[in-house]
């Protein structure tokens, strides 16, 4: 049986967009930095990322292709708050396959972001094991709150069809 | 693109050639580092934390959020460049899961340099003693422009 089904190919197009309801922020682009592990003083030192060509301090550059806080969602069952389709596929896995980021800018804690998601393909296609799989590839857009630019996420989500044994 | 062997700009910091490593970034990612980041990211999934979903999915132990390794990636290139490198693209594959208490390990290689543009493919590894390396990201890899530093 195939998992590509005209219910999952119609989601080819699908586009949902959130916007911030809040500037990003000092105190994200610090916690952010410090769990990660990230000292580079660029994201905390005001007068080192102005010495440095910035007009002040930037986000480390995934920040935003990362944190739930613009989508603003209550969190699911599992505990995600963040954009997801809820494409629920009966005895498959989902797994992340990865991810391409393009930074247009650095961002700055004024900036108030909007991510806008879009799926972009459907594709069926076989593990080396054998294994039927479809994967699911978005993009999401990040733009300011003039519209410009920031970030560009092109992400796969794998869904492997799960073994008969148990 | 350049001649293969062009150097890149070495108005100060590594001497940046194709061939060139990237020196390797190692980290220990505990329980503890795996809350302040789902704490960051505002991502409360059980599967970063909680022993009663963990165990209903027979995983071993809390499964480290994938997207942290683009920060580690971005975090590798900018120890060896400084400030004036600007991280233009990342990309990055999942090849197995990392667990709690893990030590991964960012390697990487310039690939090409082509004017102020240097191209790096980059790997993660989970690192235990004298065990084999396990692959946890791959392929993986950046272009980062080098700026001109201006001083203010």
């Amino acid at each position: 049986m195939s998992l590509l089904t005209d219910e999952i190919r119609a989601l080819i197009g699908r586009e949902v967009s959130y916007t911030a309801p809040e500037e990003l922020g000092r105190a994200a682009i610090r916690y952010y930095a410090r769990a990660v592990g990230d000292d580079n003083p660029l994201y905390t030192d005001e007068a080192y990322a102005r010495r440095h060509g910035y007009d002040g301090i930037i986000a480390p550059p995934t920040l935003i292709c990362e944190t739930n806080q613009y989508a603003d969602l209550p969190p699911d069952a599992d505990g995600y708050a963040g954009h997801d389709w809820h494409i629920d596929i009966p005895g498959t896995r989902k797994v992340r396959g990865g991810n391409t980021y393009t930074f247009h800018r650095p961002v700055r804690p004024g900036d108030v972001i909007t991510a806008t998601w879009r799926v972009t393909d459907v594709a069926e296609r076989r593990t080396s094991g054998g294994q039927e799989m479809l994967i699911v590839s978005s993009v999401a857009d990040y733009t300011d709150q003039e519209g410009r630019p920031l970030v560009t996420n092109e992400e796969t989500i794998i869904y492997v069809a799960l073994k008969e044994e148990r | 693109m350049t001649e293969p062997t062009a150097t890149g700009p070495t108005v100060t910091g590594p001497t940046v050639a194709v061939g060139a490593e990237v020196p390797p970034l190692e980290r220990t990612i505990g329980l503890r580092d795996m809350i302040a980041y789902a704490g960051a990211t505002w991502d409360w999934h059980r599967l970063h934390y909680d022993p009663e979903y963990l165990e209903e999915r027979r995983l071993p132990a809390p499964v480290v959020d994938g997207q942290v390794f683009g920060a580690l990636l971005v975090e590798q290139l900018q120890d060896w460049l400084g400030p004036r490198a600007v991280v233009r693209r990342l990309h990055f594959r999942f090849k197995n899961l990392v667990f709690a208490g893990d030590t991964v390990r960012c390697t990487g290689r310039v690939t090409a340099v082509d004017g102020d543009t240097v191209t790096v493919e980059q790997r993660i590894v989970v690192v235990d003693g004298d065990e084999p390396e396990r692959a946890a990201v791959e392929p993986a890899g950046a272009e980062v422009v080098l700026r001109v530093p201006e001083e203010r």
